[in-house]
């Protein structure tokens, strides 16, 4: 068991590597933050600009800059935003939090609109009720979320003036980003749902419990639900790290102060430190959930352990 | 049933999150809401460049001098000044009384930090010190006068001091604070102090009792960065922003919030000028005949009316009318595809010869205009091809290393208003933005001009690079395009700032 785990950690450890100075080596590649600094000014000679490459730390060889960069990262020093000087780690203190609520939002929606629906779908396999859900699903998988977004603000904030269109200030400001991403994750869900319920409905206990004479709600969300919760919760567990990706688009239509917005940002204004850092957050976060999953997998099932 | 309870939730939660949104009131009484398109993360004046900085700092602080939106140049927190030593030396004499939000005094001292900051260590991290090059050093003569010493005269330094890097900023404070405080808590002596900054969300202001000025009608003034165009009009469509400020609008939104009864758009000749220059130095372009052919061949009036919705200003040179040089006399040639097809076929060009213009291709309103321009010069008889780059790649490669096709956009305008600021580094030889020309009669003018302080010479030898530059066919000028400004009824007494310094003390809310 712990050369699985040790395995799989050095896996995950060479992912984050390999992301983090690919991101880092590609971005220095596009444009030189010295320039970008200094347009609009008029009168910038070549020694302005190696002056304030000088203060960025950008005359150094890229190596040096990346394992300086790896270097602060262990003391959660992620370097200074070229844009003000303001420390990195203040800026994704401030936005992962941002960033994962809106996350956690957006699977609790899902969850509740997707278990239901799946069930009923389930239930009513081959009826009305499981072909309408069944053709919303794939509508919902067919809308591009931006799109969605935009006439949720429309209807809701400008003609009702229920919610407001931007901003994270209150409860409030979660609704509408929440449900963008929550309907989209649904569509997908339902389907998953549907599937895994299908299955266990076909059990002998179901059968048995049925023949206890319980009620259906019983048998439906006790006894069947319980037994499919663990691929379900599995895929979720997955899921989560694939809407942090999606969550940058929701996060510019809703002006979010999370990851995705500070990544826009900075891929816009050439801020190095920034958008390595928000990378690095990003790829930790989705290898650290690939990794718990794996080692629960091995947990369950030893065959995984010593393949 | 837990789907019924589930429901019943969302419902209770909808209804509790509505009615506390509801609750609190979307207008309170003496405060206004702007949304920004940008964060420029430091509030320091020696830090950035960003029009964006600008239109949140003018309200902190103060220079020596003061330009308004009317841009005039008047005294601000200096009361008077004389050009003495052939223009190497300013004496100023600075207002008394005046105190920064802090407390602390404003004096001859602090105009000294000041500028010893931005001249020394603190300021060469950053973009703002190039920009005040000719000052050599800052001399204290008495409390309340100093003498700017130059290293050659500067007939642009008086405007340079109303904005930006030249900010006077409080010497005790910063001691005792430090500068990474001072970057995210800024204190100058302007009519509105500083409360609050959350970075990506939003800086709050208030009302200054201490200032030496009008003192602010408004109690708050809250700043939201929003960079999406359409959630800052839905913002504003809400309610819950009174002022979307430039460049965030794009023509197309125009007719959304003019459709609205309670908003109302507002607008002002910008800075920015937009042309496709041509590269003189190889390919057809190089023949003068062909570089007026095309811009005949181009109804630049109707691309104004049409694409961008007569929100621009046609022009003969580049510059806007609120440019210092600025001739009221040159006229854009005119619309006249007969004579673009006589002088192309004078120089011997080919029907279909090919001709290709480089755009940044993210600015959408413009890759229109481009459009337009590509078919109106096939129906000359030239065939243009539109190549789109990444703003920075288009910027800090293609252009200054003279990688660009036939054409290519330049779309600039400085705060300052004056010509020279983008005329030299655009016509004089070996600088940044002149990639292809190199012409010793436009050098010695150019550099003419930069001797001289005074102004109705330097007018003229300014207007005379801008004739010169249109009789050789540099460019092909389109247009000055207006700065557009989204605002609600309820604000009083907004006049929009051609370069986005906005000072906002004379403004009111219902």
């Amino acid at each position: 068991m712990a050369g699985f785990l040790i395995k799989r950690f050095l896996q995950a450890v060479f992912v984050v590597f390999v992301v983090t100075i690919t991101v880092s080596f590609a971005i220095r590649l596009t444009g030189d933050p010295a320039l970008m600094l200094t347009q609009g000014a008029g009168s910038v000679t070549e020694a302005d600009l190696e002056r304030i490459r000088e203060a960025l730390g950008l005359n150094q060889p890229f190596l040096v800059q990346y394992f300086q960069f790896i270097k602060g990262m262990f003391t959660l020093d992620f370097g200074r935003s070229f844009l003000g000087g303001t420390p990195v780690s203040g800026l994704l203190a401030q936005a992962l939090p941002a960033t994962l609520s809106l996350a956690f939002a957006s699977m609790i929606v899902s969850i509740i609109l997707s278990i239901p629906l799946g069930i009923k779908a389930a239930v009513a396999k081959g009826k009305w009720a499981d072909q309408i859900i069944r053709i919303l699903s794939l509508v919902g998988l067919s809308f591009p979320n931006f799109w969605l977004a935009t006439m949720l603000v429309l209807l809701l904030s400008i003609t009702f003036r229920l919610l407001p269109p931007s901003g994270m200030d209150n409860f409030a400001s979660f609704i509408m980003p929440a449900a963008t991403m929550g309907i989209i994750l649904t569509a997908t869900n339902v389907r998953l749902v549907r599937t895994a319920m299908l299955e266990t409905l076909q059990s002998q206990y179901i059968m048995v419990a049925r023949a206890k004479g319980l009620s259906e709600n019983v048998v439906l969300y006790k006894h069947a639900l319980r037994n499919c919760a663990i691929p379900l919760i599995t895929y979720f567990g997955l899921q989560f790290g694939a809407l942090l990706g999606g969550i940058v688009v929701i996060e510019r239509v809703f002006n979010w102060p999370g990851l995705g917005t500070l990544a826009f940002d900075a891929v816009g204004g050439r801020d190095y430190p920034v958008l390595q850092a928000v990378i690095t957050v990003l790829s930790l976060l989705i290898v650290g959930i690939n990794l718990l999953v794996d080692i629960a997998y091995g947990l369950i099932d030893p065959r995984i352990r010593t393949e | 049933m837990i789907k019924k309870q589930g429901l019943r939730t969302a419902i209770m939660a909808l209804a509790v999150a509505g009615g506390a949104f509801m609750a609190s009131p979307a207008w309170a009484a003496g405060t206004m809401t702007i949304s920004s398109p940008q964060d420029p993360g430091s509030w320091d004046p020696v830090d950035t460049f960003l029009v964006n900085w600008a239109s949140v700092a003018t309200n902190i602080y103060d220079g020596l001098t003061y330009r308004g939106p009317d841009t005039k140049l008047v005294p601000g927190l200096a009361t008077s000044w004389e050009t003495l030593d052939d223009g190497k030396r300013i004496r100023f004499k600075l207002r008394e009384g005046v105190k920064f939000h802090d407390g602390e005094p404003f004096n001859a001292e602090a105009v000294k930090f000041t500028f010893d900051r931005l001249m020394g260590p603190e300021g060469s991290k950053g973009p703002q010190k190039s920009n005040y090059a000719s000052i050599d050093h800052v001399e204290v003569i008495d409390d309340n006068t100093v003498d700017f010493h130059l290293k050659q005269p500067d007939p642009v330094l008086l405007t340079k001091l109303a904005g930006y890097g030249a900010m006077i900023v409080p010497p005790k404070y910063i001691a005792e604070h430090g500068e990474d405080y001072f970057n995210t808590h800024p204190v100058g002596t302007g009519p509105f102090k500083f409360v609050s900054y959350e970075p990506k969300v939003g800086i709050k202001l208030e009302k200054f009792d201490g200032f030496w000025g009008d003192k602010a009608k408004l109690d708050h003034l809250n700043y939201r960065f929003i960079s999406e165009p359409s959630t800052a009009v839905a913002e504003l469509q809400a309610g819950r922003v009174d002022l979307v400020i430039p460049p965030t609008i794009p023509i197309g939104m125009i007719p959304t919030i003019k459709g609205d009864p309670n908003l109302d758009v507002v607008t002002s000749p910008s800075p920015t000028v937009y042309a496709l220059r041509f590269n003189t130095k190889n390919g057809i372009t190089k023949d003068v005949k062909v570089r007026k052919a095309l811009i005949y061949g181009v109804d630049r009036q109707a691309i104004i009316d049409s694409i961008l919705g007569g929100e621009a200003s046609p022009i003969a040179s580049f510059q806007g009318k609120l440019s210092f040089g600025y001739d009221p006399s040159m006229k854009p040639l005119p619309y006249d595809p007969a004579k673009a097809k006589e002088l192309l076929k004078e120089a011997g060009v080919q029907p279909g010869a090919p001709v290709q213009i480089d755009i940044r291709g993210n600015d959408a309103t413009f890759n229109e205009v481009v459009q337009a321009v590509a078919s109106y010069l096939q129906i000359v008889g030239i065939n243009a091809t539109i190549k789109p780059y990444e703003t920075n790649v288009l910027l800090n490669d293609i252009i200054p290393k003279g990688k660009t096709g036939a054409m290519f956009q330049q779309s600039w305008g400085g705060w300052t208003l004056d010509f020279d600021n983008t005329a030299y580094f655009m016509y004089h030889t070996g600088e940044k933005w002149n990639p292809y020309d190199s012409d010793p009669k436009m050098d010695e003018m150019l550099e003419s001009q930069r001797a001289i302080t005074d102004r109705a010479k330097r007018e003229e030898i300014l207007r005379n690079i801008a004739n010169y530059a249109a009789d050789r066919a540099l460019e092909m000028p389109l247009y000055n395009l207006n700065a557009i400004f989204g605002i609600s009824k309820r604000v009083k007494n907004f006049t929009p700032a051609p370069d986005s310094r906005l000072r906002l003390n004379e403004v009111s809310v219902d």
